[in-house]
């Protein structure tokens, strides 16, 4: 039965070599050529990136849509969520089919969609000349804001399904018990409801932001070539300018922003967990 | 059902509730419900799953509202009024305490819902933590602690409000045999101590006899009978209240002839004489509690073929053959030896110690 | 309940259903267009008309694409769901050290930013020598549908009772015969849920996809971008209401057989 238990642990050995073989090594080894110049050490690449302004406003800008995206989606999800807890019957089958079919049919689809909406000559216009809000086609596509609106669309689901299984998994009795000792509905919810919420808004405000610093096709199709993001920078560096330098750095920073964003956001809930 | 309140203590009615009555998605789960209880009372809601008993007590609380009737408390109506304004404080079956606060920051929330300031809770809650013997666990974590040691935080909550009335739904359900009795004496002191009202919600017959002054028996939304334990044992109104409460040979019988005040009832194992004037033909229930038969012949008089003889140290308990829903069970004092199963006993009572329900169904 | 209580409570409920048509807009829109006979994307459409539909009969390239997602999408699945079953059995079973590490390494690519998993293996493929478009099509697919797999069975494998596992065995099974006559089938809605969500990941995907095609290995995602950029007409809505209806197929196949809920919530 002994040899047994440690020879399970070999199981592991196809799927865990595959990955550190063709996940691992090659994130390691793109790692360290972008630090690296003609063989040796150096963080000069890191240097010419962070010198250059447009670099830098490229770098703020993914960092300032990530972030809005993550608090619009958030601002959305949470009363989402809540409604969603409560939600029986035939309503939490609508609710669900919601939250997953957005997220079956994938970024193209959706992404491809915000284009029809907001093009000048698209739905969002048509509907805002035809109610008589604007006289003239206003200019949505191509810009931050839209890319805002879609990207927080796309990911939704994502900051929804977390905050929602939380709640969804919390003692019906708590707030009963708050309300039986003197708490008002504001009171209960700021003490009983948010705190206990919050490893599901961590979770998902991680994973969201962690997917809106680094998409790449809503923002392609979106706002195109002029107002570029880090992984648009990325891919033309490789497909189209040759500077693969270049793009070695910038996608080892991305890689840097999304481990340490999970390392975080687990680190947070752990510490919110040790309390509960 | 309307006379005044009068517990041992003289007190007048405290809680009144009102005629009040409750559906749920169409089925009623109870109407014209009255309920009294005196400042002080330890009062029992006993009954089986379904009867009732935690919607009255949630009515109460305010977590739920009533359809029709009032509830009253020290002469306020506060039907209308939500939960939390209440000063009714509820301890759930599950204890239901914060898991993200400290056993200490449980203990303070009313406090604090109520306006304290963080800084200022801290005397009143080493208080309330004492009063339960919880003082060393002030700074734990919930998830560290016992079933025994969340009830008492349960109770030190509830209690440092200082509420008009508390509510208790199963509070000694999650703990095992030993605890639970020893948990029900001092949660009845430290109630006493306070002169707390306090109505307890259960399902079990020894806890509500233990912890209670006054049982109210409940039956699919209805109060059976409202007495002190010993006279839901000795006289219990209801054949429901006779089953649910104690033990009893129960047999069900016919009545085939009327004498003055005493008639005679047929039943599958001989006739019985019991104080009564139901007419012939009735159909009837009949119980006696088993410590009031000996095994020789009485007033009534039966002959049983034992099914078993369990011998349970201060007692041993007789089970005749009988068919469901009929019970044949004499109780004798220690252990007197000589009888097992397949022997025929004599089983004998008086006629006074009779129990006769008419069947209504 | 309070009057406040109930206000909170109506609010949210109002925020949560925008939030359902703010989701299933792109969805709705999408199909709606791809009905239009015009070759612009107005709305509501001048006339209803299948001709965008029957355009993609004739387009170039389109079911090639079509075939080599399909095909990526089912063998990577597959591999990924053997793989993953070792390990995730190896993970939940077995008493070695590291075994939470390994668990969350399995699952971390799906917070990597899948564009710099595609660089990573473009450089690193082309630094071993393999040049073949598909072979590294292939892997790099595993790779995204691997994590899915190993979530859903994680989390399955961790709730099922191995006791009977060991009662087979007691009756006469090897541990493998056991596994695979008693496990799989056992966890049967996981397999079927993780699988699922594996192939839409697959079939969806670009950022890795985008770094490892060629001109002759062209994924549907990618050759879609291709048409956006040559010929925006509505057929692009056609192609991707048929991305809907697979992705419509396939929840209907999970919630027939698992049900909603358990797909999302495991």
């Amino acid at each position: 039965m002994t040899l047994r238990a440690e020879r399970i642990g070999l199981l592991a050995l196809p799927g865990l070599s595959f990955l550190a073989i063709v996940y691992a090594l090659p994130l390691f080894m793109l790692l360290l050529k972008s630090l690296q110049i003609d063989g040796q050490f150096s963080l000069a690449e890191y240097q010419l990136f962070f010198a250059d302004e447009f670099s830098r406003s490229v770098l703020w800008r993914t960092i300032r849509v990530a972030l809005l995206t993550t608090l619009l989606a958030l601002a959305i999800a949470y009363p989402t969520a809540i409604a969603m807890a409560r939600a029986k019957g035939i309503w939490l089958s609508v609710f669900l089919v919601a939250m997953v079919l957005p997220m079956s049919v994938g970024v193209i689809v959706k992404a491809f969609a915000w284009t029809i909406i907001f093009r000048t000559r698209g739905v969002l216009n048509d509907v805002l000349m035809s109610l008589g809000i604007t006289d003239a086609p206003v200019r949505m596509l191509f810009t931050e804001t839209a890319l805002i609106i879609g990207a927080a669309n796309v990911f939704l689901p994502f900051m929804v399904l977390p905050i929602y299984a939380v709640l969804r998994q919390m003692d019906s009795r708590l707030p009963e018990a708050a309300a039986s000792l003197g708490a008002t509905p504001v009171f209960r919810f700021f003490n009983v409801t948010l705190p206990l919420s919050l490893p599901g808004v961590v979770a998902g405000s991680a994973f969201t932001f962690s997917l809106a610093i680094s998409m790449y096709v809503i923002p392609s199709l979106i706002v195109g070539e002029r107002q570029q993001t880090l992984s648009m920078l990325t891919a033309r560096s490789f497909l189209y300018l040759r500077d693969e330098a270049l793009g070695a750095t910038i996608s080892s920073i991305l890689l840097v922003i999304a481990i340490s964003v999970v390392l975080g956001s687990s680190w947070l809930a752990a510490r919110l967990g040790a309390r509960q | 059902m309307t006379k005044p309140v009068r517990s041992d203590k003289g007190q007048r009615t405290y809680l009144d509730v009102v005629h009040v009555g409750k559906a749920f998605k169409g089925t009623t789960v109870m109407s014209g419900m009255d309920f009294r209880v005196a400042q002080g009372e330890l009062v029992s809601l006993l009954g089986p799953s379904g009867c009732g008993k935690t919607t009255l007590l949630r009515i109460i609380a305010g977590l739920t509202g009533a359809d029709t009737g009032d509830v009253v408390l020290d002469g306020r109506n506060i039907t209308s009024l939500p939960a939390h304004k209440r000063n009714v404080s509820v301890v759930f079956q599950s204890y239901a305490l914060f898991p993200h606060l400290s056993v200490a920051e449980n203990v303070a929330f009313g406090l604090r819902a109520r306006g304290a300031a963080k800084g200022d809770t801290g005397p009143s809650v080493t208080e309330a933590l004492s009063l339960v013997r919880m003082s060393d666990f002030a700074d734990r974590p919930i998830a560290a602690l016992s079933g025994g040691q969340q009830q008492r935080v349960a109770v030190a909550r509830a209690l440092i409000v200082n509420p008009v009335l508390l509510l208790l739904d199963e509070p000694f359900s999650a703990l095992d045999r030993k605890l639970r009795e020893t948990m029900q004496v001092e949660l009845k002191s430290l109630l006493r101590d306070r002169n707390m009202t306090a109505i307890f919600v259960t399902h079990d017959q020894d806890e509500a006899m233990g912890v209670s002054d006054r049982i109210a028996v409940m039956n699919a939304g209805q109060i059976e009978q409202f007495a002190a334990p010993a006279e839901l044992y000795a006289r219990p109104k209801t054949a429901f209240v006779m089953d649910f409460v104690g033990l009893s040979t129960r047999l069900a019988g016919r009545v085939t002839q009327v004498q003055a005040d005493q008639i005679q009832i047929e039943t599958a194992h001989g006739a019985v004489t019991a104080n009564s004037t139901l007419p012939v033909g009735t159909h009837v229930t009949i119980g006696v509690r088993p410590e009031l038969i000996a095994p020789q012949a009485g007033e009534n008089t039966l002959e049983v073929t034992l099914t078993d003889a369990m011998v349970l140290g201060s007692k041993t308990l007789l089970h005749g053959a009988a068919s469901e829903p009929d019970k044949l069970i004499c109780e004798l004092p220690g252990m007197p030896g000589g009888m097992s199963r397949g022997d025929t006993v004599t089983f004998g009572w008086s006629v006074a110690d009779t129990l006769v329900y008419e069947v209504t169904s | 309940m309070t009057g406040t209580d109930r206000l909170f409570i109506t609010i949210s409920w109002m925020i949560a259903v925008c939030c359902i048509i703010f989701l299933m807009l792109p969805i709705v829109i999408t199909v709606v267009t791809s009905f239009t006979s015009s070759a612009v994307y107005t709305l509501p459409p001048p006339e209803w008309s299948l001709r965008w539909y029957r355009s993609l009969a004739l387009r170039a390239g389109l079911w090639d694409a079509v075939k080599l997602s399909l095909n990526l999408a089912v063998i990577s699945t597959l591999i990924s769901l053997v793989l993953g079953t070792l390990a995730a059995i190896a993970v939940t079973r077995g008493s070695f050290r590291g075994r939470a590490a390994i668990a969350t390494f399995t699952v971390s690519p799906l917070m990597m930013p899948g564009l710099v998993v595609g660089v990573a293996l473009l450089q690193f493929f082309r630094e071993i020598g393999l040049r073949d478009a598909y072979w590294s099509l292939l892997l790099g697919h595993i790779v995204i549908t691997l994590p899915f797999v190993m979530r859903t069975l994680l989390a399955s494998m961790a709730a099922f009772d191995f006791s009977l596992v060991d009662a087979a065995r007691t009756l006469g099974l090897s541990y493998p015969k056991a596994i695979l006559q008693v496990l799989v089938p056992n966890l049967a809605p996981a397999y079927l849920t993780g699988g699922l969500f594996a192939f839409l990941a697959s079939m969806d995907n670009y950022p890795i996809s985008i770094f490892l095609t060629d001109a002759r290995n062209k994924t549907l995602p990618i050759k879609m971008l291709q048409y956006l950029e040559e010929q925006p007409d509505p057929a692009l809505a056609a192609m991707s209401s048929g991305l809907i209806l697979l992705a419509v197929i396939v929840l209907l196949i999970g919630s027939r057989t698992v049900g909603l809920n358990r797909m999302i919530n495991g």
